[in-house]
């Protein structure tokens, strides 16, 4: 099984007409994701990749039945695009471009929360389902079916722990790319409950990484899962980064280097991982 | 992007927020003409865009036109924190009666804006926050709603505000509120909001951080002349030269060069070479889909550096293809040759391409690659790690 999108997925793509939305869209069509369409305001009644271009989602969800999107836009048009489909009705949205201005993402979070959908990104590489369905720009070499699903905030680590799965036998239930922007569409958390729920998830690797709170914020999720979570952080030998400023740091407590980030996390039951070669041999005390 | 403190006081007085009746000052000489103008006991504020600048003495009291130029004549020699002293801000000077917090920011794990309020302000309230929580009064919103005045008052109350201070202070924090959602703000701040002698609240210094992501809807921002800037702290003439050719880019004090893709395996990166026992000389990340003359740059940075052993390769290919990848490497070896030995993976999108370049690279001319150990994706990414550390090892002997 799968979490978020599997075969029957109907993906659209909003900027298919783009250049990057075309090239991905075809890499998506031959990945075997069933990518229904796109849209493209003013380019309505073309057609991409085999595909029909709608004006609006709401036209593209009443003729193709489409549930999930995708977005290929650059980033000022973001905030626009996402909460046209999520008051479209669509459950699923990927954002795929990087610096979308923080205040659109609080803007564009609320209307999901509203709506019921789910956002990840911006700024993330994407979501794939071995064999089922790939929407974003992940590399396919990577992943192989299986049974552990990831989680992940950057789209390098992801690669790297889905080829650790895949070359020890354990592949990947979904991988899923939360993204590298400040304001995240989707919390740790969110997704790790959905992967409890998914009966053919045996264990979640989860990678978090230095800054943000994220991270902070899985822990109670952990603590109530059946299902063990494996976590890695980013950033222990790191440079003291950039600080938000005096009030960011209050509102964020003292919240944010990734040692702290790896303690709390092991503290919840989570089982922590130095570098990639400790996953499968964990997955295997695990009894995976 | 920090604003300085007079650039975020012009913010403020377009808001209607009470700011000192200040005057920005190159020379000791201006500052001279600009005290004699005043009249009165002036502040000299040096302009630099760090913190703790009060500390590092850049800002100096005169009471008069010679005094004020003797002062600054010291704050221009002065640098803080790296920082030289090329401005300053010279105000007259507030009898404070009082001191006060106002902060707008974003809270990122609850998805709100956070106002943040203290009756102590002019010291480090993230210290106030820890030591006595009780004096801070958060007040959260959804960025859909505005900041009402009954609100502002209420918080305006809680702080301690005089009575017939009440409405001006909550006008304060309202204008605050919206300033900071009308420029896409990720910090503002007036710390010390000050209670004169004379009863007036004014806001006797700034604190803004704006949204780069978002500077294209503020034009007006170029127009007055605040314009787009690196955000923090000094720079090494590498970091200015990587900055310049817009590749993120800082100088650690190890001895091996870190050539990754993405920024994630550039920050795990980092811990698996101290894992193996190595020291990174520099944290890096090539963006996304960067072109192959911007790969070749990023090796310049690495070879150019004398500290670096050795250079550890890592790229898996996903919206950067190892074509482009493979193109930037053969472009640098050819432009430059590589003076240090270098070990690296290379799998991901478009691998198979990126693999027949380098080979058709090597075919050419071989001695180009003498010094480049290269592994596709039948190598763990920890065997590139410690190989990389031995080899740093065996180029330090």
């Amino acid at each position: 099984m799968a979490i978020l999108v599997d075969k029957n997925s109907r993906v659209l793509v909003q900027g298919i007409t783009g250049g990057a939305g075309a090239f991905h869209a075809e890499r998506m069509i031959a990945y075997g994701t069933n990518i229904i369409g796109g849209v493209t305001p003013g380019k309505g009644g073309q057609r991409v990749c085999d595909r029909p271009v709608f004006d609006t989602v709401e036209e593209c969800v009443r003729e193709t039945g489409a549930d999930v999107s995708v977005i290929f836009l650059p980033a000022h048009f973001v905030k626009e695009a996402a909460i046209e489909s999520i008051r479209a009705g669509i459950r699923f949205l990927v954002v795929i471009p990087e610096h979308i201005p923080i205040h659109d993402m609080l803007h564009v979070r609320e209307e999901a929360v509203k709506h019921g959908t789910t956002v990840i990104g911006g700024n993330t590489a994407g979501i794939i389902t071995p064999g089922e369905a790939n929407l974003g720009i992940m590399p396919d070499i990577a992943f192989q079916p299986g049974r552990v699903g990831t989680v992940s905030r950057s789209g390098s680590i992801t690669y790297y722990v889905a080829d650790t799965l895949s070359r020890t036998g354990y592949g990947q239930t979904t991988c899923v790319g939360l993204g590298g922007d400040p304001v995240l569409g989707s919390t740790f958390a969110e997704i790790l409950l959905k992967f409890e729920e998914d009966p053919k998830t045996k264990a979640v690797v989860m990678c978090g990484e230095i800054g943000g709170v994220y991270e902070e914020k899985a822990t109670d999720a952990i603590s109530r899962m059946k299902t063990p979570v494996l976590a890695m952080v980013g950033g222990v030998f790191a440079p003291p980064g950039k600080r938000m400023g005096h009030a960011g740091a209050i509102v964020e407590g003292r919240m944010g280097t990734a040692k702290e980030k790896l303690e709390m996390l092991a503290d919840a039951g989570a089982h922590a991982c130095k570098t990639f070669r400790d996953i499968p041999a964990t997955l295997k005390k695990l009894g995976v | 992007m920090r604003l300085y403190e007079f650039e975020g006081k012009h913010l403020f007085s377009k808001a209607k927020i009470p700011v000192p009746d200040g005057h920005l000052a190159t020379s000791a000489e201006e500052v001279y003409q600009i005290a004699s103008n005043l009249d009165r006991p002036v502040a000299i504020k040096s302009q630099v865009l760090t913190g703790g600048r009060g500390k590092a003495g850049g800002i100096k009291l005169a009471d008069g036109a010679n005094e004020a130029r003797t002062v600054a004549e010291e704050l221009f020699a002065l640098k803080i924190k790296g920082f030289p002293v090329t401005m300053v801000l010279v105000e007259p000077r507030l009898t404070i009666q009082r001191e006060y917090y106002i902060g707008v920011t974003i809270d990122r794990a609850n998805y709100k804006l956070a106002v943040i309020a203290s009756g102590e302000g002019g010291v480090d309230i993230e210290e106030t926050a820890a030591n006595s929580p009780d004096k801070i009064v958060r007040t959260s919103l959804s960025v859909h709603e505005p900041l009402y005045t009954f609100e502002a008052m209420g918080i305006a109350k809680k702080i301690g505000i005089p009575q017939e201070q009440i409405k001006p202070a909550a006008a304060i924090i309202v204008s605050l509120f919206n300033l900071f959602k009308k420029y896409d703000a990720k910090l503002v701040e007036i710390n010390p909001l000050v209670l004169t002698d004379e009863n007036k609240l004014i806001a006797a210094d700034s604190r803004v951080s704006l949204d780069d992501d978002a500077l294209f809807r503020h034009p007006e921002l170029a127009e007055m002349g605040i314009e787009k800037r690196h955000e923090e702290g000094e720079m090494t003439p590498r970091e200015q030269k990587a900055t310049e050719w817009g590749i993120p880019y800082l100088d650690l004090d190890g001895n091996i060069g870190m050539f990754p893709g993405g920024a994630g395996f550039g920050i795990m990166g980092n811990d698996f070479i101290h894992y193996y026992g190595g020291k990174p000389a520099n944290f890096m990340d090539s963006g996304g889909g960067p072109s192959p003359e911007r790969i070749a740059k990023m090796l310049v940075l690495l070879d150019e550096n004398p500290n670096v052993k050795a250079i550890f390769g890592a790229r898996f290919g996903g919206i950067s293809r190892c074509d482009d990848f493979a193109k930037g490497v053969v472009m640098f070896l050819k432009d430059h040759g590589l003076s240090k030995p270098m070990v690296m993976r290379m799998t991901g999108n478009m691998w198979q391409e990126g693999v027949r370049i380098f080979e058709h690279a090597k075919a050419e001319n071989p001695r180009l690659f003498e010094h480049i150990e290269f592994h596709g994706i039948e190598t763990e990414i920890e065997e590139i790690s410690r190989r990389a550390v031995e080899l740093a090892e065996e180029g330090g002997r």
